[in-house]
């Protein structure tokens, strides 16, 4: 609290969702329930078209809440105006009031609330942000970084209770995305103002987020801290932004031709599919079935050999950890590949009891 | 700019797609743009030299000191300026609606707003003409309002009105329409109303273009001849006017053209276009200077 200075000891809020469901002309989205305590961060995740954004404006007030409710320290706030809500919304893209400068966009909230000390909070949130010297500038003159600095800036000048962010991340280049994660810690750990992000980058959302909510078609498919989205991902999609490189959907293990590979896949895949940790090429005595396959590429780097084998019609990658032993495959090369049993996992709800072998 | 798309950000005025960017062309094709090209330009900018080069130059500002062409350009601007408050007053909230509402017969009244445009302007003059015979209910009205409408101020600004205003609606649908809603969204979240946000925002991002649009209705008006033959020919002191019987400067000058005086038909158009000019340049420069508050932001360095 004492980084904010002149204006910003706001009392710290509890925000609680409870069964939100709300309409956008043919898209539904929810129940949703949210538990948002001071100090909390929670980063929704679902691909394209799951509701995240419509979520984020629902809380922000900008669509109607059809069922369920919005409670901040208890009272609910489900019919408020979005600019009653003290709720700090960055929007996609930012939402930069493009005629004004930085210092104006900061500005902006201080001057409707018209309040003593506003130059001085200007002053302190341009410091703050390593924005001084960018003042002047208007906001297409500003890089993607900075520009996110101004965004979350001004969000802060109007002392929100909880900060709702659409992709921060987009396009930002490495250094943006480490300074906004600190800024991010920092709203965490010293203003202890509840936020919630939207995200596609799973780096970012590990480092800010300690929990998630993931998304899809407007239904939530579970919340989770971090351990448990990386050991038991629900979906495809979770399962893939949390870094599995092989992940099947149901549907393509379906898909003719039955192939023995694509069998032994289905008896372990959930009602979604099925997700790999990381297959090794078989070499010794392996634990399970050994496979056989083309390889497609083979892409030394610092993390170790990837290699994409075609084995059953089904594209496998492997990653060898440096220093790998064998030498680096060639193209079209047969390769044989094991699966450990471990490495398997299910996505959605498990295989009805006994498929899988223990 | 650092790695992000400037047009993601901050909505609508953030610059587009480099304009700068030029290809090399072979000598062919680079001589038809330009012939092509300054056709065209020839052909806008040779009848506004025959025109000033007509009459003599002293003979253009002599007509100033002519009382019948000042009453005649008085009356012109004061109507039009009428005209274009009416554009703003009642324009600019139809151009808003139509760009931020949803309603059943949206598109109707989009080809509405299309029709003054289209429609050849002998008939306005003649459809208001029918609305306002004496024995009308419109005529009544406007009579026992004080607000007689043949042959008055009121009838030159009526057409005007008809025949311009769609400008400013078009201009301003598109300018509210472009807005990036999500701008507009974070003035909301920021603590503004709907209103302080449709004032602090989305107008002065739409500004350019309306007042673009606000530009093409006074030049609309002020060109306006054909229902005012019809419906005002003439302009009989009353209302907002006060001085003798005039008419507006297009009839003025069609009837000297009609009297066979050239010379002065000549001299009155190059003295008109002259005050035109004056009044798209000064628009023009109040932006380029950042002295008008829009069109700050991308042109700032």
């Amino acid at each position: 609290m004492a980084a904010l200075g002149a204006g910003g000891a706001q009392p710290v809020t509890h925000w609680v969702v409870d069964g939100l469901e709300t309409d956008l002309d043919h898209f539904h989205l929810g129940p949703v329930d949210l538990d948002l305590a001071p100090g909390s961060a929670l980063a929704v995740l679902g691909p394209s078209g799951a509701g995240k954004t419509t979520l984020l404006r629902t809380l922000a007030g900008f669509l109607p809440v059809r069922r369920g409710a919005i409670r901040r320290d208890g009272v609910e706030i489900s019919d408020w105006l979005p600019e009653e809500r003290g709720l700090g919304y960055v929007p996609q893209g930012l939402g930069l009031f493009p005629h004004r400068t930085a210092e104006g966009n900061i500005r902006y909230p201080l001057e409707l609330r018209d309040r003593p000390g506003a130059d001085a909070r200007v002053r302190e949130l341009l410091d703050r942000f390593h924005l001084t010297s960018l003042a002047r500038r208007y906001p297409s003159r500003l890089s993607g970084g900075e520009q996110q600095r101004v965004a979350i800036a001004r969000a802060l000048a109007a002392d929100p209770e909880l900060i709702v962010w659409d992709e921060p991340w987009q396009a930002l280049d490495v250094q943006a995305r480490y300074d906004l994660g600190l800024v991010f810690h920092e709203l965490r750990e010293t203003e202890r103002v509840p936020v919630v992000v939207v995200t596609h980058d799973p780096g970012l959302a590990f480092s800010v987020a300690d929990s998630f909510l993931v998304l899809r078609d407007g239904r939530v498919r579970g919340r989770y801290d971090a351990a448990a989205l990386l050991s038991a991902p629900p979906d495809p999609f979770t399962a893939r932004f949390v870094g599995f490189e092989n992940v099947y959907d149901r549907a393509t293990l379906e898909a003719p031709p039955r192939t023995p590979l694509r069998s032994w896949l289905l008896d372990r895949a959930g009602d979604d599919g099925v997700a790999l940790s990381s297959p090794t090429f078989a070499a010794g005595e392996p634990s399970g079935p050994v496979w056989e396959g083309t390889v497609r590429s083979a892409r030394p780097g610092p993390l170790g050999l990837t290699v994409d084998i075609h084995s059953d019609d089904l594209l496998v990658t492997l990653r060898v950890p440096p220093p790998w032993s064998p030498p680096v495959p060639s193209l079209g090369a047969r390769v044989r590949f094991a699966i450990a049993e471990g490495s398997v996992h299910p996505l959605g709800t498990p295989p009805a009891g006994g498929a899988r072998p223990p | 700019m650092g790695g992000i798309d400037p047009g993601r950000v901050g909505g609508t005025n953030a610059p587009a797609a480099p304009a700068g960017r030029r290809w090399r062309t072979g000598p062919y094709w680079l001589a038809l743009q330009v012939v092509l090209s300054a056709s065209l330009l020839l052909l806008f900018l040779l009848p506004i030299v025959a025109l000033f080069t007509y009459a003599p130059v002293s003979r253009i500002f002599s007509e100033l000191s002519n009382a019948q062409v000042r009453e005649a350009l008085w009356v012109t601007f004061l109507a039009s300026g009428i005209a274009v408050l009416s554009a703003v007053v009642f324009g600019i909230p139809l151009g808003y609606v139509l760009a931020r509402r949803r309603f059943p017969g949206r598109s109707v009244v989009e080809s509405f707003i299309a029709l003054p445009i289209v429609v050849p302007h002998l008939l306005v003059g003649l459809g208001l003409f029918f609305l306002v015979l004496p024995g009308t209910p419109l005529y009544r009205l406007t009579q026992s309002l004080g607000l007689p409408i043949y042959d008055t101020i009121w009838g030159v600004v009526l057409v005007m009105v008809f025949v311009s205003a769609p400008y400013t609606v078009l201009a301003s649908e598109l300018s509210f329409r472009a807005v990036d809603g999500r701008v507009i969204e974070a003035s909301r979240s920021l603590g503004a109303g709907a209103a302080t946000a449709f004032l602090t925002v989305t107008l002065p991002l739409a500004a350019r273009g309306i007042v673009a649009g606000l530009l093409l209705t006074w030049a609309r008006a002020v060109s306006e001849i054909g229902g005012l033959l019809i419906l005002a020919s003439f302009v009989i002191p009353g209302g907002v006017y006060s001085g003798p019987v005039s008419t507006t400067i297009s009839v003025f000058i069609y009837s000297l053209f009609n009297q066979g005086d050239l010379q002065d038909a000549a001299a009155v158009s190059s003295l008109f276009l002259l005050f035109a000019f004056a009044i798209f340049l000064l628009v023009r420069l109040g932006e380029r200077s950042g002295w008008l508050p829009w069109g700050r932001g991308e042109l700032s360095p």
